[in-house]
């Protein structure tokens, strides 16, 4: 510890533009020590990506490096010829991607990719290399190296695929890993995981890790100093505690501020929805003309209810049917059985993704005018009066009516996804992951301004989210779903304290606190095999299983005695 | 990242398009010489300051005939252009939006149709229905419905899945509404460049019909029909064939040169 492995000295990176240089990252020096994790934190655009990139040697061809050095084992990386650059990138110094799903090469064997780089920095004959490989594989965490090794990534989950490729990245003994914000794309317990990966990795190898990523509680988990961008700049750097409990810069505390409580208590039994043994279907129907049409069972045996005025949060790992219910409720899916009664006319949408919300050939005033004109308000006066009240009321001036989707930052598109769910006067709002794709500062205005809505105008959420953080302050119940079934639903206070569902400890357990909770996860990725179809869905990753979850499913029950609000939960460990 | 590089495929397409509409709607009004007016003293004569674009076998002034045949040959184009994006449209954006076997049935009927050389299917159409102006539109006409259903298809395939045509689904907006208010607009451009693609080979399509003797009849005058008159007198008045042969160059670079320019404007 304390040698300097990777020097950044004074870099600034440019993009030349019509009316000059625009700097990209701006006067940037740091350094990591042999066995440091350095975490390098900001927003999209603080070029945090674009510094690592340049490190690695895979800078945009249109970016100049207008001054700086980059020291690696005390040699200037910008001044070597590509062929010593070779030598050093995949061997000395090697990357792990966000993005698992297309970081992989998808017609090339796991046994192939992982070897690939082996093969180019050493000379080792074919069977010590498969021998390396396996090891490697079998160190990262994966089930069965061997028979891995003939998978193409497409057969993985993405957890098992950003464990390979933290294998490729490690398999040369590298002694630095740059790692560009590997959890961003993974679920809540797949992230925690991979975070106890790269930590075991750190301990045994010893190995130096520059990580990226816009996530706080991430980088609290596992870096022990920490780099804050902004604009291209470094505004503040120091060891991870002492930057995050005690942050100087003004856009470091911002970073930090806590996401916006709700504090209303909802004690309103007049109910917005209620679904009753609702079973979801998706319908796939096979290629060709008389290709058969067929029913995947999305959600099975839901039954829950929001009442007006609360915010009801809805968590769970992607493709466990959060999406599917959504739509369900606003009337996108029709295919499905059992009851869902609801009482509100027009429950409206928010999307996740403020980039394909929006219709990008149409102004902004014309996307939030199309509801009214849809439902036959006839005075057009009347329509562009109430299109520039809802833009006042979602913070924007109203001359943004005449502004294109693409003109707009993505808080701003997903304020005008909210005024548009908002303009036909609809109390009852679903909203889908509404700030998953914001940066963090963006997430905490948006989530204020659906608060402030919520109050001002008595709205009913259902609010879909994966971060467990956000729902822990915004909602006053939670529903938890898994593989398409409720297993818990309860007052958000008491399911954080007290989950009771095995799943909901786990999930709970992976959320990234101050008490180092994350040592105490165990999770097995299990082969799906050995689960029945009639049993529990959760029995192949169960830590407290026993034979009867196999051959049944579980009914819900309350835990809670009558009179409390109910607190229920599917499992057989308390049913007796 | 905004880097703006002159579009020169477009300016330059644009004026070359410009020169012909100008050329052609001049054509219908006025021209130096009557496009019929026949000179015995002028046969087969060469390019002159007073006919610069010669003669033909006839002693007509070419330069008129071909500002005449022009507005036929762009009126042939844009009518078969139209009748292919009106129905090729309404076919290809029912049929993507509401898939099933409907768009099964219709797009096999497409492949069917797509599969003949298009000239045969023209020649088969002409031989029943009988030469003239008005039938070789409606033959060609036809014949581009499938490409362009084809291509508004695969534009509505592609943005029905997407969000903002979800949120126009619970907002309550007709099939119908989202379908032409809400996806197509985004389809324009792709439906532009292959518009112009098409009136290339429209006017390709009504040259080689006129020059088989199946499309415009003589005496009004038509690029290709000159193309084909022109052919036996190749050797002695070689210019009766160059002109009308540049003139329909000049329509097809000018347009494919739009075309190209409007890619690159939409990827822009």
């Amino acid at each position: 510890m304390g040698e300097k492995l990777l020097e950044v000295k004074n870099l600034t990176i440019g993009f030349p533009e019509e009316t000059g240089m625009r700097t990209v990252v701006d006067d940037v020096s740091f350094t990591v020590g042999y066995g440091e994790i350095v975490g390098i934190v900001g927003e999209s655009g603080s070029g945090k990506s674009m510094t690592v990139q340049t490190i690695m040697g895979l800078k945009n061809r249109d970016a100049h490096i207008l001054s700086g050095e980059i020291l690696f084992n005390g040699k200037d990386l910008l001044k070597m010829s590509d062929e010593e650059l070779s030598k050093i990138q995949g061997n000395d110094m090697s990357m792990v991607f966000q993005e698992p799903m297309t970081s992989l090469n998808p017609v090339k064997k796991i046994g192939w990719q992982v070897a690939e780089s082996l093969k180019i920095h050493t000379s080792m004959p074919d069977d010590e290399i498969h021998g390396r490989v396996v090891e490697i594989l079998a160190n990262v965490g994966l089930p069965k190296p061997e028979e891995l090794c003939q998978k193409y990534p497409h057969q993985l989950s993405g957890g098992m695929r950003q464990r390979v490729m933290i294998a490729m990245a490690m398999i040369c003994w590298p002694k630095l890993l740059i790692a560009d914000e590997p959890t961003t794309a993974l679920d809540v317990t797949v992230q925690a995981q991979i975070l106890q990966l790269l930590r075991k990795i750190h301990m045994e190898a010893n190995t130096s890790i520059l990580f990226i990523s816009h996530d706080l509680n991430v980088v609290k988990e596992v870096c022990q100093k920490v780099i804050v961008m902004y604009q291209g700049k470094i505004v503040e750097r120091g060891y991870t505690e002492e930057v995050l409990y005690h942050p100087k810069h003004d856009y470091t505390k911002h970073l930090i501020a806590s996401i916006p409580r709700n504090k209303e208590d909802i004690r309103e039994d007049e109910l917005v929805m209620q679904a009753k043994d609702l079973n979801v279907y998706y319908s796939v129907k096979e290629r060709g003309m008389f290709g058969k049409k067929e029913n995947k069972h999305v959600l099975q045996n839901v039954n829950f209810h929001i009442r007006r005025g609360e915010i009801l949060g809805l968590v769970g790992e992607s493709g466990c049917g959060k999406s599917t219910l959504a739509k369900c409720i606003v009337g996108l899916n029709k295919n499905y059985t059992g009851t869902l009664d609801i009482r509100e006319e027009h429950p409206q949408l928010v999307f996740q993704d403020p980039y394909s919300s929006l219709n990008p050939m149409k102004k902004i005033g014309w996307i939030l005018e199309e509801p009214l004109k849809v439902h036959g308000m006839k005075d057009k006066a009347k329509r562009k009066e109430l299109v520039s009240q809802m833009l006042t009321q979602v913070g924007l001036d109203p001359s943004y009516a005449d502004r294109y989707p693409n003109e707009l930052s993505g808080g701003q598109r997903q304020r005008i996804s909210i005024g548009g769910a908002l303009i036909l006067n609809s109390k009852f709002i679903v909203a889908d992951e509404p700030v998953s794709a914001l940066d963090v500062t963006v997430q905490s205005q948006v989530l204020n301004l659906l608060l402030d809505l919520h109050r001002t105008h008595q709205l009913t959420y259902l609010f879909i989210s994966h971060d467990l953080n956000i729902v822990r302050h915004f909602c006053n119940r939670v529903i938890v779903m898994y593989l398409g079934e409720i297993v818990e639903e309860a007052e958000v206070e008491e399911i954080y304290e007290d989950p009771k569902h095995p799943y909901t400890q786990l999930l709970f357990h992976s959320i990234l606190t101050d008490e180092r909770k994350l040592q105490k996860i165990t999770d097995v990725e299990q082969s799906r095999e050995d689960a029945s179809a009639n049993g529990c869905p959760f029995y192949h990753r169960c830590m407290s299983r026993s034979d009867v979850c196999r051959e049944k499913r579980p009914e819900r029950i309350n835990l809670n005695p009558e009179g409390q609000d109910p607190h229920w939960v599917k499992c057989f460990k308390y049913q007796s | 990242m905004k880097r703006k590089k002159w579009n020169y495929n477009l300016t330059i397409g644009l004026i070359l398009t410009t020169i012909v509409v100008l050329m052609a709607v001049v054509g219908h009004f006025w021209t130096p010489y009557g496009p019929t007016d026949m000179n015995s003293m002028l046969k087969n004569a060469a390019p002159s300051l007073a006919h610069p674009f010669g003669n033909d076998n006839f002693g007509r002034d070419i330069l008129s005939r071909i500002m005449n045949g022009m507005g036929t040959t762009c009126f042939v184009a844009l009518c078969t252009v139209g009748i292919g994006v009106v129905f090729g449209t309404i076919i290809g954006a029912i049929t993507g939006f509401f898939g099933g076997w409907l768009d099964e049935i219709i797009m096999r009927l497409n492949d069917a149709l797509s599969a003949f050389p298009s000239v045969l299917l023209a020649l088969i159409f002409i031989s029943l229905l009988g030469p003239g102006r008005n039938n070789i539109i409606f033959a060609l006409g036809i014949l581009f419905i499938p490409s362009f259903a084809r291509i508004v298809r695969s534009e509505i395939i592609r943005y029905k899945e997407l969000e903002f045509v979800k949120s126009a689904q619970v907002m309550g907006a007709g099939k119908l509404r989202i379908i032409f208010v809400h996806i197509l607009p985004n389809a324009l451009v792709s439906m532009l460049t292959s518009a112009t693609v098409g009136f290339n080979n429209a006017v390709l399509a009504e040259a080689s019909m006129s020059y088989l003797g199946l499309g415009v009849q003589p005496p009004e005058p038509s690029l290709g029909l000159m193309l084909s008159d022109a052919q036996a007198f190749l050797q002695i008045a070689p210019w009766y064939a160059i002109f009308p042969g540049l003139t329909i160059v000049m329509i097809i670079l000018g347009f494919s040169m739009i075309s190209e320019g409007l890619r690159v404007y939409q990827a822009r």
